[in-house]
């Protein structure tokens, strides 16, 4: 092959192996940086807003709304004052739902959460807007202490249908957490994954719970008592944590004329905490953009200086470059040319960066959806929105060129005379 | 028409930047003549200006006054680019420590001054390699550091007729090497210019070098107040 502005500049990045590799590994991690800040962000988004599902009000009696959908829809914590199963049924009667479900949560089973419920919450609740719940093995649990695992958690303990298992009061590190080694569960299926929270809860039925937590009190009342049964229980012991609920409306809307009524309504009720998911979500998210805001202005910062990384390094590099520069000029070769080679020299190390960054941002984005998925059962599928990819790539080469501009005037101004006399 | 002359220079004067006023031209040339393929040396000593009257024939170096003409056009008289183009097609240059891009093969070496000229891409390979073949290099693909200095001499010469130039201005080029060796160099520089119809300047202060030209001069002759006719 004839000889080219590329040979000379190949030549050059090759010849300074050590510093082109560490150079453009510095663009990477910034590129890779910034590509995974954000495409996790619009992942993240898309995850925590299928959080809530179908359900349009949640109501409890945790300290807030956002506290209220954090415990009932992320699992992020036991709710920690108790719905009467009467008031429960107060609400349901009184107001247009299209269902209203009631759920308890406060046990654990190997650090994951157990929500005790009905088996409407798989017929009628769908946890993502569209998303119907789907049963991998077994099917859904029809009588008390049969249990269904959500799908990270037959990944995680290898339960399978028809094992049997002992559930935490509380969850694993509370200091009043015990097991419940008078009753044990059935599992009796395994549920698909939905891509939200759910697939790291276990499921059971409502009044297996109050039967276990009923027998917790009988017991410390009367130690001789050694059996509970449904019989047993009393309206105390009926008690639920929150109540998944959705207003009756056009079939197919995703949200119905007559929340905004039941809504205001519910809220009236100084003792619940009645919560919009949706509009809690908007919420954290807000929050969370303001925190992802200052990590991608950190990785813009990371990527200035993978910039002055590139000027230095080419800046180093030209003092012993004079002698080639000025034997390149006697060849021929114009000033402007000489400069294009530096700047292109330059713009080439940031596309090098920019593939070392693709590279990182695929393992790294690989890496981050598999921790938010064990973690917070979040399912996120990072996807590169190719304006946001353009944009980065586009800038790391410009800011790459420019990093270049100071050493190609350099080389632009080397004298010629001076630096082809003999050395020494 | 007659063929214009591959050097012409007229009342060529130079002083470094910065020197007083009124101090002694380091270049004070009044006439100097090379016709085409004509090879002339120009003998002198150190500190003499040698290397800054090749530079200024280069057009590396603007002169306080005078005029440079290669192959008819005034070097100087071209700006930036328009210049150093036509250094690259029609003037080549020989250094005495011959001055190889470090890290080309000898064929890169020696396919470099192309990349600047108007000779088709498509051409530049084979005409690199029958020009090192000529000059004895057998291993085109090897790098001239690792190579001997006979042979780095070579390549040096293959580059600076590679254009085809009008004119090669060698400066010092027997300086790195023995006695042998320079002859045998020199035999090279010559041999290749008269191949390529290309002129010859070439400044040494080799005491051997002059019995191999047939016009040669001091520079002490070729200055202002010598004798116009400088020829030996």
């Amino acid at each position: 092959m004839a000889m080219s502005d590329f040979t000379i500049i190949s030549r050059s990045l090759s010849s300074r192996l050590f510093s082109t590799v560490t150079t453009a590994l510095t663009v990477a991690v910034a590129v890779g940086l910034m590509l995974t800040l954000l495409s996790l962000r619009e992942a993240g988004r898309d995850a925590f807003s299928r959080g809530g599902g179908n359900m349009e009000i949640l109501i409890s009696r945790d300290a807030s709304p956002m506290a209220s959908v954090l415990n009932a829809v992320f699992y992020a914590g036991a709710p920690p004052r108790a719905i009467e199963w009467r008031k429960f049924e107060e609400i349901r009667d009184g107001f247009p739902f299209e269902f209203a479900i009631p759920v308890q949560q406060g046990d654990s089973y190997r650090g994951f959460p157990v929500m005790a419920t009905k088996p409407e919450f798989f017929r009628e609740y769908r946890p993502g807007l569209r998303d119907e719940w789907t049963v991998e093995r077994g099917r859904i649990f029809e009588s008390p202490f049969e249990v269904v695992l959500g799908s990270r958690v037959a990944e995680a303990t290898g339960l399978n249908p028809g094992d049997r298992i002992f559930l935490t009061h509380g969850a694993a590190d509370s200091p009043d957490a015990h097991v419940h080694y008078d009753f044990d569960y059935r599992v009796v299926g395994v549920l698909g994954r939905t891509g939200t929270s759910h697939d790291r809860a276990l499921f059971t039925d409502l009044v297996s719970s109050w039967i276990i937590h009923a027998h917790d009190v009988r017991q410390n009342a009367d130690p001789s008592v050694t059996t509970t049964t449904e019989a047993d229980l009393t309206d105390a012991d009926r008690q639920i944590t929150g109540i998944y609920a959705r207003t009756a409306g056009r079939p197919g809307a995703e949200v119905s004329a007559a929340w905004q009524m039941v809504f205001n309504r519910l809220r009236a009720d100084p003792t619940l905490t009645v919560a919009a998911p949706g509009r809690e979500m908007e919420r954290l998210l807000s929050i969370v953009g303001e925190i992802d805001s200052i990590f991608i202005a950190m990785a813009i910062v990371v990527l200035v200086s993978s910039g002055i990384a590139i000027m230095l390094a080419l800046y180093n590099s030209m003092e012993q470059r004079r002698r080639q520069i000025a034997v390149l000029r006697v060849l021929g070769c114009s000033r402007p040319r000489i400069f294009g080679l530096i700047v292109t020299e330059s713009a080439i190390l940031g596309l090098l960066g920019v593939a070392g960054g693709l590279v990182i941002y695929f393992i790294g984005a690989g890496l981050v959806a598999g921790a938010m998925r064990q973690r917070l059962g979040l399912v996120i599928n990072p996807v590169l929105d190719p304006q946001w990819t353009l944009a980065v790539v586009a800038g790391t080469v410009l800011l790459a060129s420019l990093a270049g501009v100071v050493p190609a005037l350099m080389a632009y101004r080397t004298p010629v005379a001076k630096n082809l006399r003999p050395l020494g | 028409m007659t063929q214009a002359a591959a050097l012409q220079i007229q009342d060529l004067k130079f002083r470094y930047p910065g020197a007083a006023t009124g101090s002694p031209w380091v270049i004070d040339i009044p006439a100097l003549e090379l016709a085409p393929a004509e090879q002339m040396l120009l003998t002198g000593g150190s500190g003499r200006g040698k290397s800054t009257l090749l530079q200024l024939i280069a057009g590396l170096m603007d002169p306080d006054s005078g005029v440079v003409t290669v192959s008819g056009q005034d070097i100087h008289a071209l700006r930036g680019a328009r210049r150093d183009l036509f250094r690259g097609r029609a003037i080549g240059m020989i250094f005495q420590t011959f001055n190889l891009l470090h890290g080309f093969s000898a064929m890169e070496n020696v396919m470099a001054p192309m990349m600047f000229s108007q000779i088709p891409r498509r051409e530049h390979r084979e005409r690199a390699r029958a020009l090192l073949e000529r000059l004895g290099i057998d291993r085109p693909q090897a790098r001239p550091e690792t190579m001997s200095v006979g042979q780095q001499q070579r390549i040096a010469v293959a580059r600076a007729v590679a254009c085809g130039p009008a004119l090669v201005l060698a400066d010092e080029p027997t300086a790195s090497l023995d006695p042998e060796n320079a002859s045998i160099a020199m035999e090279l520089i010559q041999g290749a210019c008269t191949e390529v119809g290309a002129a010859l300047l070439c400044v040494s202060h080799d005491p051997a070098m002059p019995t191999r030209f047939e016009r040669r001069a001091s520079f002490d002759e070729i200055a202002a107040n010598a004798h116009p006719a400088s020829t030996i």
